[in-house]
């Protein structure tokens, strides 16, 4: 999954961006106002993180920007302003959640998964199809009642495709959610991840629509 | 001085004795004057009325004495002028003039046969008597009348003039009760807004319908509160702004913190470790410099206590202190051409004010570049701070607003490692204000950097 971290604290954004991607999270992190228009203009987000007071553009003028331009990507505002009108504002702006600074990371995490299974149609924390049951929140798989680890790259693969089940991702898409800017890309990684998540959790979970790209059949 | 000391003590006699109450005063003061005024009016009146009946009874006796000037017979006659129980005023009496009597008053024996002709006034058996004396060619007529007659008289009259005055004392009280309380209502009204008004409520009093006695004590009071308004809304504005502030730093050092329990090797942990030291470390720094900009903000130097403070020295051991941390960036720091200079101020603000500007132009300035701090007298009034650096400068639509405290310039923010607290600038500004010194800001002509001027006047 790709998230847009906006943050202007060094700090924050800093550490926020390690503790992302050590969750397996694409992550792109902007730090003024300006430059999240750009990125959210140039690059399909799953999530935004959107810190509300920024250099350049505030947050929420960045949020009225997005959902102007009818962009339905989930908002999670995260900032100190921490007024009970400020953050109906924000609310009300269009952003999907808020949480108040200082947060606390575990929660920071949850509402994320919480808004990326959302925005995907589930209501449900664990995705089953057919023996095959995965629970983003733990990350725990078991197939057949057996529990299978994957690797932090595998699971990025295989996130968003669960996330809509039913729906095609090009090789195109699922690199993009699964490298950030800094990142290098392989040309057949995707291909080496699928590889390996069929190993493990048995062919007809990830089925292979030749020509399009891949997807997880529907519960 | 001894008449002075008198007088101080005779004050404060006066002080203690008098009720405190503006009211009370008034009234005692009021009604002992009315009494003072009615007293001596009665006595006036009584003399005046003495006077008068002394010259109506005079004629009277006087009328009467020629009125008998005809010939009386011989032999006494006592004429019964009215009996005991009914004295009356006048006596009469008659001699012939052999010296035998001719008529008598029933108590006429009271009078001395003795006659001064014209008007006399005559002691007699402990009372007074006004005599008129009048020789005809047969006889000798006396009238007399009893002077406490006189008097009575006078006494019932000025009475009559008193009295009234007397009677409406009473009234005359209540009248000037209700005024006085009328008058002073005003002021029991300002003292209610007052008592009724919660803590932290600085609205103005209401000041119409004030009596001009009253109005420029309300407007002055008014002007405090509203001087204590502002001063109570900037530290609410403070204290929110700190808050506001410390949540990124205890984010940060949250995130911090939870980065190291999740580290998984060695270098994770010691990464995550040297972060969260770097993280407490902006923290106290941003308390401090709230703590600084608490202490200076607003004190004037009376408060703070002045001395004088020699700044040559400052900067050198200013430039001392943040030698390290500009060799540490490869900065060429240099204290350029440094007067000896005396300014009149408080020694740590000015040393605090200094290490912020340079701690501020070594943070901007990129590796490798050039700081110059100097300090020169400019005639015998001015001495000149100057701070320059090869930084990228201040934009000069920016050049106000980063002296607003928590300012932090989107341009230079970027530039910088490490994120400052938003409040050097602030800081030096509010000391350079309790110092009576002027800031300008401008791009340095020499390194192309921020020229931070600051203008210290000199107290001849």
């Amino acid at each position: 999954m790709r998230l847009l971290l906006v943050e202007d604290d060094l700090m924050i954004g800093e550490q926020l961006l390690d503790l992302l991607r050590a969750e397996h999270y694409a992550v792109d992190w902007v730090r003024d106002g300006e430059q999240a228009d750009g990125a959210l203009a140039a690059q399909q987000y799953d999530l935004v993180i959107l810190d509300l007071g920024l250099p350049k553009r505030d947050g929420m003028s960045v949020l009225r920007g997005l959902r102007a331009q009818k962009k339905t990507v989930p908002v999670l505002i995260s900032t100190a302003r921490d007024a009970v009108e400020q953050r109906i504002a924000g609310l009300d702006a269009g952003a999907d959640d808020y949480v108040l600074k200082p947060f606390d990371l575990d929660e920071l995490l949850a509402r994320i998964r919480a808004l990326l299974r959302r925005a995907s149609g589930r209501a449900e924390p664990v995705y089953e199809h057919k023996g095959v049951s995965v629970n983003p929140a733990t990350r725990e798989v078991s197939v057949q009642g057996q529990s299978v680890s994957l690797s932090a790259r595998e699971w990025a693969v295989l996130e968003p495709l669960l996330a809509r089940p039913g729906l095609v991702l090009s090789r195109q898409q699922l690199e993009e959610k699964l490298y950030s800017w800094k990142d290098e890309i392989s040309s057949n990684a995707v291909e080496v991840y699928i590889h390996g998540l069929r190993k493990k959790l048995g062919p007809e979970l990830i089925q292979n629509v030749r020509g399009v790209g891949y997807r997880v059949p529907k519960e | 001085m001894s008449a002075s000391l008198e007088r101080s003590a005779l004050a404060d006699w006066w002080r203690r004795s008098m009720p405190l109450s503006l009211r009370y005063r008034l009234i005692i003061f009021l009604i002992a004057a009315v009494s003072v005024a009615a007293l001596i009016q009665g006595l006036i009146a009584y003399r005046n009325a003495l006077h008068e009946t002394d010259e109506i009874f005079d004629y009277h006796m006087r009328q009467m004495a020629f009125s008998m000037q005809g010939r009386f017979g011989s032999g006494t006659v006592s004429v019964p002028l009215g009996g005991d129980k009914q004295p009356f005023d006048f006596l009469v009496q008659a001699w012939a003039l052999d010296g035998s009597p001719l008529l008598e008053s029933p108590l006429g024996g009271l009078l001395p046969q003795r006659a001064v002709l014209g008007f006399s006034n005559v002691d007699s058996y402990g009372r007074q008597y006004r005599v008129f004396s009048l020789q005809t060619s047969y006889q000798v007529i006396q009238v007399a009348q009893d002077m406490a007659v006189r008097r009575r008289m006078a006494g019932e009259l000025a009475w009559r003039t008193v009295l009234p005055i007397a009677l409406m004392l009473p009234l005359l009280g209540v009248v000037v009760w209700w005024v006085v309380s009328h008058s002073l209502e005003p002021v029991s009204r300002v003292r209610e807004q007052i008592a009724n008004r919660a803590a932290d409520d600085l609205a103005p009093l209401v000041a119409a319908d004030m009596p001009s006695e009253l109005g420029p004590l309300v407007a002055e009071f008014n002007a405090l509160l509203h001087r204590v308004a502002g001063a109570f809304e900037a530290q609410q504005h403070f204290v929110a702004d700190a808050a506001h502030e410390l949540r990124s730093p205890l984010t940060a050092l949250k995130l911090q913190l939870q980065g190291l329990q999740r580290a998984t090797d060695a270098q994770e942990q010691a990464q995550a470790a040297a972060r969260l030291a770097k993280g407490i470390d902006r923290a106290s720094h941003l308390v401090d410099q709230l703590l600084a900009l608490a202490r200076q903000e607003g004190r004037s130097l009376a408060v703070l206590g002045a001395h004088d403070v020699a700044l040559d020295a400052l900067c050198r051991d200013a430039v001392v202190a943040v030698a390290d941390a500009a060799g540490a960036k490869g900065i060429d720091l240099g204290l350029g051409r440094c007067d000896a200079a005396q300014v009149r101020g408080q020694s740590e603000s000015l040393a605090m004010l200094i290490r912020n500007l340079l701690d501020n132009a070594i943070k901007y300035t990129p590796a490798g570049g050039h700081v110059d701090l100097s300090l020169r007298s400019e005639g015998s009034r001015t001495v000149v701070l100057c701070v320059e650096d090869s930084g990228p400068g201040i934009a000069s639509a920016e050049r106000e607003r980063v002296f607003d405290r928590f300012y932090r310039s989107p341009e230079t923010t970027a530039l910088a490692g490490a994120q400052g607290s938003g409040l050097g600038l602030a800081i030096v500004r509010a000391i350079a204000d309790s110092h009576g010194a002027t800031i300008t800001l401008d791009r340095s002509p020499t390194l192309g950097g921020l020229w931070v001027r600051i203008v210290f006047p000199v107290q001849a």
